[in-house]
């Protein structure tokens, strides 16, 4: 099932006005790769396990399960030097790039030099390095921190170890942005193609289960015991994920010229912040409400052309009464199917919002809304068309990716099937 | 690059607080206090090659309510952001008076976050339980949080990006803020970057051999930036205009090799800089290097700027005053360049014919792992 743009007879390189998905990869708790991926999410198959990476911490704080990856080998799809050389986070954000590329069909003479970026999204980056750093000093002092790990943590290194195994040269750069890196990181890599700075950009994200970061979630009273219901009257919070989702961006141009093979056509990304506080929604969402707006304007479409969203349903109180609000203002009576990924994947925290960019691939490729899980009992201050537990199908063209985060992060992707959205106008244009 | 003008400089550093002090300090050739050490108990280190910003109180700027689960790095980045609003004239007693919070953005650079935060929260994990960890202190684990925590003090509504590009980050922000300036996002962005001193931090640098002769700082550099016709709509005073910039990425050849720097990716930002600005070689009056007495780095780095501006451009490399500050390393070197720009004061050339006069000045950055990053900034 691929999507083809016929040829153009001209174009100008490096004024591109789309940009387009030529490839997906994925590493997560339910399948690796698209197709896996794919597969599981169609099925409703849950990744979350009971953690075995801190299993006793995990049992002492009376939360033990999470949508742990228990099936990445590394040295499956890196080398022994790669593999040495790399924090989890990083070989699981490298293998997922390779996953990309390959999907992409795009050779290394096509990726290298300058005209390829990367740009990757995070929240903690190589959090166990600094763990396994931080440990030997509690213990030992001075002389038991490990001097070989000390290059090894910095979020930097996620874009820099994906820039060398696929030979980029161009920008290279990590955004951290909590729960929205994703989003943010493929806002930002599609303003650099639409902009002329790029033609081809490895973006997404990537996060590691890591034991601090769950006991502060377990701390935060924001983890369930067992399942994540979002949107559900009866749900308990979240539950935390991990993994890498990684798309290979490109400009038309590019893509026309070597007749790729086209996921999806980026539209517009929304970006606001808040500015209220750092781990609890705005309680009237307005800047999610804004986000989700300039998503959707910036497409150069309405929001009765929306089909389906994506939500970023964590299954907390906050979060899914806030979502339901911005959607009822947004799409006011007009009620567009929602659902939740992290029914079945967990909370992947900053590569949540592109791991679940790739489901939204599936959806606009076959029409086919993924189920939220454990939807039960309707959330009556969540007056949402929730795609409960099995899987619904229906008119997928353009698609919306929510991601409302810590410290009052909004970021709202829109995702739509080549040359649905009208041509985009030229980048500066928007320009005050 | 559009011309995009700093119209503000917020600055918290090892040569004073605040814009005035910074520029005193240049001017008089002050230094900094090295060896000093508030933040962690330095008497186990043997004269620790570190220097703080002296004397920081962020009760003196931003009161003394709310501040008790705030971490360093967010302080001194929320006291800088708050300066470079007002000195704009964007806000004025803390109200927005030009622009609404909705068009003013954020985007700054760190290279690790709080490992302040990290640390002190792995150890009640590990000496107590993880059952005690501080829930609200735990939001100062990410990376982005000292940027969310400005978003709320300042109330900047539109988007809020921090950058993680190890020494290049705090001119890879004023890259991304010309880009987001110029896809409409914002009307105005507070850009630069900060980094603040931790034993983690120190440790890790003196234990890697890093610092025989380069020492660490610390600080927040951070400036508001606008387009430039904006600014000359609201008739704002420009201190600068920032009109280039470029990087590059270029990978070791061994496979065993994490760390590197090349010459090759600093030449390529230089010339790229150069050629975003429409502007020639022959036109840089100075260079504010990056360099701070690390090794190869500044080698590479030396030698990538000479490949592209001849073996006589002269170099400034104002890191051995106010250390090496990392994450905001590079937006220390622009504030610099606004100095020198300014005729504050005249940056000492550590090689090269310093010009009798400056009107353009290239400020480099070469990280850790590969990247080099360069911008191009002028007079108003």
């Amino acid at each position: 099932m691929r999507l083809r743009v016929p040829g153009l007879a001209r174009y100008k390189r490096r004024v591109s006005a789309r940009v387009f998905i030529t490839g997906a990869g994925v590493v997560s708790s339910i399948g690796l790769g698209r197709a896996s991926f794919f597969h599981a999410l169609e099925a409703g198959k849950s990744g979350i396990s009971k953690v075995e990476a801190f299993d006793k911490t995990a049992e002492a704080l009376g939360r033990v399960y999470a949508g742990e990856i228990k099936g990445f080998v590394p040295r499956d799809h890196l080398t022994h030097a790669e593999a040495r050389r790399m924090g989890r986070c990083s070989q699981m954000a490298v293998a997922a790039a390779r996953m990309a590329v390959s999907d992409s069909g795009l050779t290394d003479v096509d990726l290298k030099g300058e005209r390829t970026a990367v740009v990757i999204g995070t929240t903690m980056g190589e959090a166990a390095v600094l763990q396994g750093l931080d440990h030997g000093w509690i213990e030992r002092g001075a002389s038991g921190v490990k001097r070989a790990l000390l290059p090894k943590y910095g979020s930097t290194l996620l874009s820099v170890h994906i820039a060398r195994a696929v030979g980029a040269e161009g920008m290279v750069l990590t955004l951290p942005a909590a729960c929205a890196a994703g989003n943010y990181a493929i806002g930002f890599a599609s303003d650099l193609i639409r902009s002329g700075r790029a033609d081809v950009v490895i973006t997404g994200a990537a996060e590691i289960l890591e034991e601090l970061e769950f006991s502060g979630f377990v701390r935060l009273a924001a983890m369930a015991p067992e399942r994540c219901q979002p949107f559900d009257l009866n749900r308990q919070g979240l539950i935390l994920g991990e993994g890498a989702g990684l798309l290979v961006l490109e400009s038309e141009a590019h893509a026309v010229k070597r007749n790729a093979q086209v996921l999806a056509e980026v539209g517009g990304v929304g970006i606001t912040c808040d500015g209220y506080h750092i781990t609890r929604p705005h309680p009237d969402a307005t800047g999610s409400i804004e986000a989700m707006k300039q998503a959707v304007s910036r497409s150069g479409i309405t929001p009765a052309e929306v089909d389906f969203v994506n939500a970023h349903g964590t299954g907390t109180r906050a979060n899914d009464q806030a979502e339901a609000k911005v959607m009822n203002d947004v799409f006011g009576a007009r009620r567009v199917p929602i659902s939740s990924m992290k029914s079945t994947i967990g909370h992947c925290m900053g590569a949540a919002s592109a791991i679940e960019a790739i489901g939204c691939l599936l959806t606009i490729e076959k029409g086919i809304y993924p189920p939220t899980m454990g939807y039960e009992t309707p959330d009556p201050e969540c007056n949402i068309d929730v795609v409960a537990n099995v899987l619904r199908r229906g008119k997928a063209d353009i698609v919306l990716n929510n991601s409302l985060a810590f410290g009052g992060y909004n970021a709202v992707a829109c995702f739509a099937k080549p040359g649905v959205l009208p041509t985009p106008p030229s980048f500066a244009s928007g320009e005050a | 690059m559009r011309p995009r003008a700093i119209t503000g400089l917020g600055i918290v550093s090892p040569l004073g607080i605040g814009r005035e002090a910074y520029f005193e300090s240049l001017r008089s050739g002050n230094e900094a206090n090295v060896g000093r050490v508030s933040t962690f108990d330095g008497s186990t280190y043997d004269s620790p090659r570190l220097a703080e910003v002296p004397d920081f109180d962020p009760t003196t700027f931003l009161g003394d309510k709310g501040l008790r689960t705030l971490d360093r790095l967010t302080k001194l980045s929320v006291v800088a952001a708050r300066m470079a609003l007002h000195e704009s004239g964007i806000k004025k007693d803390g109200a927005f008076v030009h622009y609404s919070p909705e068009r003013v953005g954020f985007c700054s650079s760190n290279a690790y976050g709080s490992l302040e935060a990290i640390t002190e929260l792995d150890r009640v994990a590990q000496l107590e339980d993880f059952r005690y960890i501080n829930p609200a202190k735990f939001p100062n684990t990410v990376a982005n949080s000292a940027s969310g925590y400005v978003s709320i003090w300042e109330d900047l509504r539109a988007l809020n990006v921090t950058i993680s590009d190890g020494n290049c980050g705090g001119l890879d922000a004023f890259a991304c803020a010309d880009l987001l300036l110029e896809g409409g996002r914002a009307d105005a962005i507070v850009v630069g970057g900060a980094e603040a001193m931790s034993e983690a931090l120190y440790l890790a640098f003196e234990k890697l051999g890093a610092l025989r002769s380069s020492w660490i700082g610390e600080g927040a550099s951070l400036m508001t930036l606008e387009p430039a016709s904006l600014a000359k709509t609201r008739r704002a005073s420009v201190l600068g205009n920032v009109v280039g910039y470029g990087t590059s990425f270029v990978a070791p050849t061994s496979e065993a090799v994490l760390l590197s720097a090349s010459a090759t990716a600093m030449a390529r930002a230089v010339r790229s800089a150069i050629a975003d600005a429409k502007l020639a070689g022959a036109d840089i009056d100075l260079v504010v290097s990056g360099v701070s007495g690390m090794g190869q780095f500044d080698e590479k780095e030396l030698a990538g700027i000479a490949e592209v501006l001849g073996p006589d451009a002269p170099v400034a490399a104002p890191k051995s005053e106010v250390g090496e500050t990392l994450g905001a390393g590079g937006a220390m070197g622009v504030a610099a360049a606004v100095a020198a720009l300014n005729e504050v004061y005249r940056p000492k050339v550590i090689h090269g014919t310093p010009r009798a006069s400056l009107k353009t000045v290239l400020v480099t950055a070469i990280g850790f792992y590969g990247n080099a990053s360069a911008l191009v900034v002028q007079r108003r």
